[in-house]
């Protein structure tokens, strides 16, 4: 009842906005969902979904309008959107809308027979979907009021027991049915905290009483598993506020049916602002803005893009010139929320920006010199490949390995020392330009000494097996695998089968000692095993998301890391990629970078494929990637924002206002003004970019928010800007004692120049850029004021420009 | 969701056609005049607050809510001793705490349903369950947000550094992020950095200098756009002030005080922290947060308690009783809270596990009616018995106290109105009169 309402509330809609816009535009396809549907036994049903997609992009939900019939009555039959068996045979299902038809085959099969309800199957899902086996219900710890279902299902075992047998069959009645207590609850008859939670008339109260009818009887044998689900449409556009679309789920199991589980569905979306969705499945537009409805059934959730833009939008494509991949899939995205991207950026600010990002410093006043008299129209592209070539490219990118990787010393673990070798051997690797696969691989299957095959450190930054194998699936595929640790994962398709069986891959680590009592030794014990905390039985190990591979006789992380480090991993290069466009852009395609999850979607899904697809043609050489990126128009464009892009933060538009990172702001200063530092374990001079311990920091480092390494989460690096970062640059040593011990003012007076050209050095050497006229006349005014000795006030301009917005941002 | 209605009815009802606005600009007025639910925030009974946050988990048990009735198995080994109001037992460890337990309200029904440390304090930094669309502010920040500084000292301030990212600003503009002490004020050689001006530079430099930079900044600042750098500018102001304020600056100076007071209070971080938080609300904080210890007591949780306790005790009890003797504690609303509490049964390593369903938090002063024990657990400590205190109820009756309607909505991005917290009510039972 509540679903026709729902279609003629749509129909309303439909008939009352149909707008000029839509009107106008032709229709380019009709599609119907799922595209081809097998009815299996008298109880099957499909319900279908129409959805019509116009020349301007924009999709509607057709499914009233369309005109539906079964070639052959005699096999199925059509109840207003619903097909149901007649007999056993082939038939199709002709739809037809707006000039096109499109036809679906449908098989049916087992006609005769009726399906016998199964508690799994069909009694769990119920439970699921009105919300019984809840974190804040049933499915607690120690359940609630007395009774205890597992989290989101992962025990069906134990349901059934606790269900069945426990307090003497209070619970059920096997003789009454309709009287047991889990029926009268749960229509809210016999008082009930959680209240009602599906009425007399429902499909759920239906399932369970069949079940209860049934004699209550858990599966006996081998059942059929949910391989996967879908849902459709796989997305939608959808004109303006108001606007409806139907969703719909159909999971496949591994017996080769498969169901219709639309109502039996949990349904969610990432933004209700842009589309709210129903329990039904009826999603409806907002405001403006990109949404990512999700269903969740049986231990998997997938999830669709929608977006909902104003209704009759104006919009004209600016067509700007693209420079390679890139550029097309970002501006595919675009055209799609018909946003239009920002301008390119001037010479100056790609000069500072590519200088910051690339290599972690400023351009020299040499260098901005010939950059900018160049007229070479390739100059960019070949300052990238210049760039690329400078050791502090590698510098950088070990420091944020080293991040991943948790270089840092620990108390009684991980000495000074073997840190140190730790560094090096990442130092090496990516001086050297390892492929990424091959290094990751070395640094998974390490055997040996911590001191002489370094890698084995990672073993030790990080001791418990569990901990290990969820820092792995953070740092190499971007996932939190933590939640699954003790009950299925709630947002994502993890379940604790799956994070036991990725456990167990590091159950083998032996660690021993080594003659320096600084010394372990990190080895294969080739025995112990994970055990699951339900039930307690052996884990066999098995690729997160992957086959169970053989591991007999073989060194388990071997094994995985020969699995993890591959295209077969589908998530591997995409993090990499991912982790390497971050960098450049200021935010990752999926966002936090190690966040990904079925819920977490990418902004853009084909860009980020086709990236991780060049970075395994490249053979992990992520240079060639890194290349690509900074020489995309998208890289290039301005920070400045037109009427169309000015709210987009996550399509890559326009450039983002970075600020600065710790270590780098920190070496700009110094480069700056002339002056060295001086870190534990380095020499004078060297950069805070290369300190190797994430344990040594400086206040200035700390007070900016460099990453103490603690644990692999890209939050520890912090951008955030403070009152303690303003104070310490208005009144700390940094600035004030750099801009005195380098003496650079004085040097460059000293050489001759007029406070007006020291004025102009200073701009070049802090912004990259010269002084504006406006600028430049404000400044000489107050240089006047002390002709006699310029050099305090031009010390204070120094002071002033590193304590300036644009010289803390990159931009 | 009455709200979305009305706010759907507003967008069908205008007529874009012929106003000469684009859609966009037609969200920004809309977001500009405000659909929004909005109340004015008027100072309340709280001028400020003392947030003292015991991260890990605190065991209600060995705290708040002992059991001496229950079996040993959830009693736990530790015993529990009478305070000034007859009934109210504490823990062995609280014995100053047990003389001031008439100016406290402890309520030992608090509940909620996330069991993993960061779910757990992201609730009771925020007052919401963790989304995974919206990141919330904390109530340091909304408190900051609106009403803003009282005098140079900054608004909200954590001690001794922000303590988790839910501390911070979530979806509103980071220029209300808190200012972190940035050191331990227990520790003999404590300052806070950079409050003074540098040797060579007197008040007419840094004029000049700030004239200089206010014109290097305002080419940049004109030109681009975002919340970040905004937050940046606001920073450097309220640094300005800071660096101008005497007040502002001796309010961190915690050896201002006398010896007998920093005794009372114990040389220790539990006590520093409470007496630098007293200072700096005195000075015009509005709210100050502040952490001690790690509670995560999985095993020997007496072992843990009896070194974590004692020095929280005696800071607590000094706080309290010197705010009261100030005349501040009236004004002063002091809260004590953790993420979650811990398991009814001592576990297998004499410790406790998480536990939310049912734990203890403490109010005192501000408007709270104290010598009252607020709802309770029941006889193993595992369930809420009486008045269940939710999470959106306690955060609605603290920003209450501080005179914000909790139902209030502010501007998340993508236009979207948020309240405070979303449908708390305030448990008046707390307040007093």
């Amino acid at each position: 009842m509540t679903r026709r309402l729902v279609t003629t509330l749509a129909l309303l809609l439909a008939v009352s906005t149909s707008s000029s816009a839509r009107a106008e535009s032709p229709l380019t396809e009709l599609s119907v969902f799922p595209p081809d549907v097998s009815l299996v036994t008298s109880r099957d049903r499909q319900e279908l979904v129409v959805q019509a997609k116009y020349e301007n992009g924009l999709t509607r939900d057709v499914t009233a309008e369309a005109k539906l019939s079964v070639a052959q009555a005699e096999v199925a039959k059509l109840d207003d959107r619903t097909l149901s068996p007649v007999a056993n045979g082939t038939t199709s299902l002709k739809v037809e809308f707006g000039g096109r038809t499109v036809e679906v085959p449908v098989t049916v099969d087992q006609a005769e027979a009726d399906r016998p309800v199964s508690f799994r199957l069909d009694v769990m899902p119920v439970f699921a979907k009105t919300g019984c086996n809840m974190g804040s219900c049933h499915g607690a710890a120690r359940g609630k009021d007395g009774f205890r279902l597992s989290l989101f299902g992962y025990d069906p075992a134990g349901d059934h027991y606790r269900l069945t047998r426990e307090q003497a069959t209070r619970r059920i009645n096997r003789a009454l049915p309709r009287e047991s207590l889990l029926l009268t609850k749960a229509i809210g008859e016999v008082s009930h905290t959680g209240g009602e939670r599906f009425t007399e008339d429902s499909e759920y109260y239906a399932t369970v009483l069949r079940w209860l009818e049934a004699g209550a009887p858990d599966d006996a044998g081998e059942l059929p598993t949910v391989l996967s689900i879908e849902l459709y449409p796989p997305g939608a556009v959808l004109d303006g506020e108001g606007e409806t679309q139907k969703l719909n789920v159909r999971a496949n199991y591994s017996d080769g049916t498969n169901r219709d589980v639309t109502s039996l569905a949990y349904f969610s979306t990432s933004n209700d602002n842009s589309a709210e969705v129903t329990e039904e499945g009826v999603v409806t537009a907002g405001a403006r803005g990109e949404a990512f409805l999700m269903a969740r059934f049986d231990t998997h959730t997938v999830g669709s893009h929608f977006i909902t833009l104003p209704k009759g939008l104006e919009f004209q494509w600016p067509n700007p010139s693209q420079k390679n991949y890139v550029d097309e899939l970002v501006d595919a995205k675009l055209k799609k929320l018909r946003i239009a991207p920002s301008e390119l950026c001037t010479d100056e600010e790609f000069l500072r920006r590519v200088y910051l990002d690339v290599v972690g410093m400023l351009p020299t006043p040499e260098e901005y010199a010939e950059f900018m008299s160049s007229d070479d129209p390739q100059k960019r592209e070949k300052l990238v490949d210049e760039l690329l070539e400078r050791k502090e490219f590698v510098e950088l990118w070990v420091m944020k390995w080293a991040e991943l990787l948790q270089v840092r010393t620990v108390n009684n673990r991980v000495s000074y020392k073997a840190m140190l070798r730790y560094y090096e051997w990442l130092q090496e690797r990516v001086a050297s330009n390892t492929p990424t696969d091959q290094m990751v691989r070395e640094l998974l299957s390490a055997n040996g000494s911590n001191f002489k095959n370094a890698a084995t450190n990672y073993y030790q930054a990080e001791q418990d097996t569990l901990k290990v194998s969820e820092n792995v699936a953070q740092v190499f595929m971007g996932m939190r695998i933590q939640c699954a640790q003790c009950h299925n994962h709630p947002f994502d398709r993890w379940t604790m089968d799956d994070y036991y069986g990725f456990a167990a891959f590091f159950s083998q680590v032996g660690r021993k000692r080594g003659e320096d009592p600084r010394e372990t030794i990190v080895y294969n014990r080739g025995s112990g095993d994970v055990k699951h905390p339900v039930g307690g039985a052996t884990v066999e190990p098995k690729f997160l998301g992957g086959a169970v591979p053989d591991v007999k006789g073989k060194d388990r992380r071997e094994v995985l890391a020969n699995w993890l480090a591959s295209p077969e991993n589908p998530y591997f290069a995409k993090n990499l990629a991912n982790i390497v466009w971050a960098h450049f852009m200021g935010k990752g395609i999926v966002e936090q970078v190690d966040d990904v999850r079925v819920s977490n979607p990418p902004s853009n899904p084909e860009l980020l494929d086709e990236l991780a697809d060049r970075f395994v043609s490249y053979d992990y050489d992520f240079k060639k990637l890194v290349r690509d990126i900074c020489t995309s128009r998208t890289y290039q464009l301005a920070t400045r924002t037109n009427a169309s892009n000015a709210s987009d933060d996550r399509n890559f538009s326009h450039a983002m206002l970075r600020r600065v990172r710790a270590e780098v702001l920190l070496d700009a200063i110094t480069q700056v003004t002339d002056t060295k530092d001086k870190f534990r374990g380095l020499p004078l001079g060297a950069r805070a970019v290369q300190i190797s311990d994430g344990n040594t920091s400086s206040y200035f480092l700390t007070t900016f928010g460099r990453a103490k390494r603690e644990t692999v989460c890209s939050c520890e690096v912090s951008m955030e800007p403070n009152l303690s970062q303003a104070l310490h640059l208005l009144n700390g040593s940094t600035v004030q004692g750099k801009i005195a011990q380098g003496g650079l003012v004085a040097n460059l007076l000293k050489e001759g120049k007029t406070p007006i050209e020291v004025v102009d050095a200073l701009y070049v050497r802090t912004l990259t850029r010269k002084p504006t006229k406006q600028e430049r006349d404000n400044l000489a005014a107050i240089l006047a004021e002390e002709s006699e000795n310029p050099q305090p006030v031009l010390d204070d301009v120094f002071w002033s420009l590193l304590n300036s917005r644009e010289f803390l941002f990159n931009h | 969701m009455r709200f979305n209605a009305s706010r759907r009815g507003f967008v069908q009802a205008g007529f874009l056609g012929g106003l000469g606005i684009t859609l966009g600009d037609f969200f920004r007025m809309k977001a500009a005049q405000a659909e929004l639910k909005h109340y004015e925030s008027k100072e309340g009974t709280a001028k400020s607050v003392i947030f003292i946050y015991l991260p890990g988990g605190c065991a209600h048990q060995e705290t708040w809510d002992p059991k001496p009735n229950a079996p040993l198995e959830y009693r736990g080994p530790m015993s529990s001793i009478e305070s000034n109001v007859s009934g109210i037992r504490l823990n062995q460890n609280l014995k100053n705490t047990a003389k001031v337990v008439d100016k406290l309200a402890i309520c030992r029904s608090m509940t909620h349903g996330e069991a993993a440390h960061e779910r757990g304090t992201h609730n009771m930094f925020t007052g919401y369950r963790p989304s995974p669309a919206i990141t919330f502010p904390s109530m340091g920040t909304v408190v900051s947000h609106e009403f803003g500084p009282r005098t140079a000292i900054p608004p909200y301030v954590c001690i001794p550094n922000q303590p988790n990212e839910f501390a911070g600003t979530g979806y509103l503009s980071s220029s209300y992020a808190p200012f972190s002490v940035g050191s331990d004020p227990a520790s003999d050689n404590f300052n806070v950095r950079d409050l003074k001006l540098p040797g060579g530079v007197d008040d007419a430099r840094f004029a000049r200098r700030r004239r200089i930079l206010d014109t290097v900044n305002t080419h940049f600042t004109s030109r681009e756009k975002s919340d970040s750098l905004d937050a940046v500018g606001s920073f450097y102001d309220r640094a300005y002030e800071m660096v101008a304020s005497k007040d502002a600056r001796e309010a961190f100076n915690v050896s201002a005080e006398s010896d007998a007071v920093r005794n009372r209070y114990g040389k220790t971080q539990a006590g520093a922290r409470m007496l630098l938080a007293r200072r700096l609300v005195e000075a015009g904080s509005r709210f100050v947060t502040m952490t001690y210890g790690g509670w995560d007591m999985h095993n020997g949780i007496q072992a843990s308690m009896n070194r974590q306790v004692p020095a929280f005790d005696q800071g607590f009890a000094a706080l309290i009783g010197d705010l009261s003797e100030r005349g501040l504690l009236d004004s002063t609303l002091v809260c004590v809270a953790s993420e979650f509490g811990r398991t009814p049964k001592i576990n297998a390593t004499a410790g406790r596990d998480h536990w939310p369903k049912v734990f203890s938090v403490v109010m005192a002063g501000g408007g709270v009616k104290g010598g009252q024990v607020y709802g309770s657990s029941n006889p193993t400590a595992s369930e809420p018995e009486e008045n269940p205190l939710t999470v959106v109820d306690w955060a609605t009756t603290i920003y209450h106290c501080l005179g914000i309607v909790a139902d209030k909505e502010l501007m998340a991005p993508g236009d979207r109105p948020m309240e405070i917290v979303d449908g708390g009510e305030v448990r008046r039972e707390l307040l007093v009169g």
